[in-house]
């Protein structure tokens, strides 16, 4: 008997709103088998013996050379803004998070 | 003479140093070609021809003077969109960057344009690099120049379709899982992943940052080996960068034939799974390197069945977490709604990135959420690792690693697209080197009865580019596989 899916409509849902993404019920529809499928084929690597084995996160042992601790002159302000989609008075505009 | 648009990048090096011809010509000669071609080919999402010809000029100019030339000077280089140029466009194929223009350069395009090459405009790609057909740009998918309803591969389907329909002699691409070699392979041109580290990544944009190298494409290996000199080596920008010997151009014609290089063929990788015409071409090749003087050998990644879900469980956490920062601040789209913050920034994303990165970021999400991390994400970064330790026992008795670039030669457009899947497992036989950060490279081997390139992908131990590129370059002295080209 195969395993049940490791993600349901309930579980795909949540992970949209943790990730920011609106899954309209169509899309959620189209998305969930695909992503069950993908993931129906993956199964077979939670049964790899891996116990012996420690984490690799990068894929070879990397000098990973930091640079001194020294400030730097950072991008001119205009520069940063220019792609802001809203920005005044030197400053990001987002959406009023404070009420009052 | 060959047409100017036909040259190597290395010829074109030779020929303004022998004052046979101009830089701006070879320019124009591309810049033609682009015109002539690329609106059926979509392989350009943008060009800047004034810059190109003046960069050209300087050349030319620099050369009258006597003044010594860079090693690619007057050489037109196209870049994928997710590399980034001060004052440019820099989109990764996406409408979440449609109208991003970079304050900074990338430093890989700052030691192209050191060496003097002609930086012609940016190539299309699958969106944030995240597909294999070109198909998930959101400015329409890529021709490939062998057959217009093909697919050219992907994520770096512009430029390879750009290097094979000679709209250009070299490209950068940069390689997450095969990204430059799958489309090298399906375009019948030579792409190089190099070892994960040995080029900056400062100013390539995210995609997975244990697994993003810059590649190359070109149509031989002799021009791979004069971009790697030029690109590698550490960069306080990035700390992920690592210090390597340059030299690899001038040992190039050190070789010349392959006496006393052992060429493992790993059964997994060259067996189960492969369209027949492409595994019979990699045979038919890997007697061809035989005769050359190699000794071949049957060897074993016991653990490589589960690389293509170790990758995309790997590479799409990553992807979940770098692309975080899309959030419709700072930069990119955004998509004002009435309420919260918290819904402009879904309402951004949501309507700023595609299906297929949005099926990434939720995989990924899934893979690094509570309750699932160490089952998905910390189970695949330890296979990986037994992985590393596969490559690691191969490489102790064979110099090299031979199998297909892809399972199969270039696919209709339209026919995977619907199937994230099945577009999966076109990497199956590139992703073992990406997450061993191993070099890797595909060169053609070989065509189909209708006519579609394949290629083959050896695999050195790290750090071993240079050994990659001479035996490729052997073999291309030996074959006309490379020289075969799609258009008049």
């Amino acid at each position: 008997m195969s395993s049940p899916p490791a993600i349901d409509r309930a579980l795909l849902q949540q992970l949209a709103e943790l990730a920011r993404l609106h899954l309209p019920q169509d899309r959620l529809g189209v998305l969930l088998p695909r992503l069950q499928r993908v993931l129906a084929a993956f199964e077979a690597l939670r049964d790899l013996p891996t116990s012996e084995a420690e984490p690799s996160p990068y894929p070879r042992p990397l000098p990973m050379a930091l640079r001194l601790d020294a400030a730097e002159p950072a991008l001119p302000l205009e520069q940063v803004l220019a792609n802001a989609p809203r920005s005044a008075a030197g400053a990001f505009v987002v959406p009023r998070v404070v009420e009052g | 003479m060959n047409a100017l648009s036909q040259l190597s990048a290395a010829a074109i090096v030779r020929g303004l140093r022998a004052g046979d011809f101009l830089a701006r010509d070879v320019t124009s000669a591309c810049l033609d070609r682009i015109a002539q071609l690329d609106p059926t080919l979509h392989a350009f999402l943008g060009c800047r021809p004034e810059a190109a010809l003046a960069n050209a000029a300087a050349v030319d100019a620099a050369n009258r003077r006597g003044e010594p030339l860079g090693a690619l000077a007057g050489v037109p280089v196209a870049w994928k969109d997710n590399f980034v140029l001060a004052g440019e466009i820099a989109a990764a194929g996406s409408r979440m960057l449609e109208h991003y223009r970079s304050p900074y350069t990338a430093t890989v395009l700052k030691s192209l344009e050191a060496a003097g090459a002609v930086l012609l405009g940016r190539t299309n790609m699958d969106e944030f690099g995240m597909g294999s057909s070109t198909e998930a740009s959101a400015f329409g998918p890529t021709r490939n120049p062998w057959g217009r309803d093909l697919t050219p591969g992907g994520s770096s389907g512009g430029s390879a379709a750009a290097v094979a329909a000679e709209l250009c002699p070299l490209a950068l691409g940069s390689d997450t899982g095969g990204s430059v070699r799958q489309p090298a392979s399906l375009c019948g041109i030579t792409g190089l992943k190099p070892t994960y580290g040995r080029v900056s990544r400062y100013g390539l944009i995210a995609y997975a940052s244990s697994l993003d190298c810059v590649g190359a494409l070109a149509r031989t290996a002799e021009d791979l080996a004069l971009w790697l000199d030029v690109a590698s080596g550490l960069d306080p920008a990035d700390p992920t960068s690592a210090p390597c010997h340059g030299g690899v151009f001038d040992r190039l014609h050190d070789r010349r034939d392959l006496r006393g290089i052992k060429i493992g063929l790993p059964w997994e990788l060259n067996g189960p799974g492969l369209d027949d015409e492409v595994a019979a071409a990699t045979r038919n090749a890997a007697g061809h390197l035989r005769e050359l003087g190699a000794e071949l050998v049957e060897c074993s990644l016991p653990n490589v069945a589960h690389a293509v879900a170790t990758y995309y469980l790997i590479a799409t956490a990553e992807a979940a977490s770098n692309l975080a920062r899309y959030d419709g601040v700072r930069y990119g789209l955004r998509r004002d709604v009435a309420g919260r913050c918290e819904a402009m920034i879904t309402a951004s994303r949501s309507t700023g990135f595609g299906e297929e990165v949005q099926l990434r970021i939720l995989l990924g999400t899934f893979a690094l959420s509570y309750g699932y991390h160490d089952a998905y994400y910390g189970q695949a970064t330890r296979a990986r690792t037994l992985l590393r330790q596969d490559f690691e026992r191969t490489f102790a008795t064979c110099d090299l690693l031979l199998c297909p670039t892809s399972p199969l030669a270039a696919f209709p457009l339209g026919s995977r697209i619907d199937d994230p899947l099945s577009m999966y497992l076109c990497d199956a036989l590139t992703v073992p080197a990406s997450l061993a950060g191993l070099p890797a490279l595909s060169q053609p081997c070989g065509f189909a009865s209708d006519g579609r390139p394949i290629g083959m992908q050896c695999m050195a131990p790290a750090m071993r580019d240079d050994l990659l590129l001479q035996v490729a370059h052997v073999y291309q002295q030996h074959s006309e596989h490379h020289l075969r080209r799609p258009l008049p």
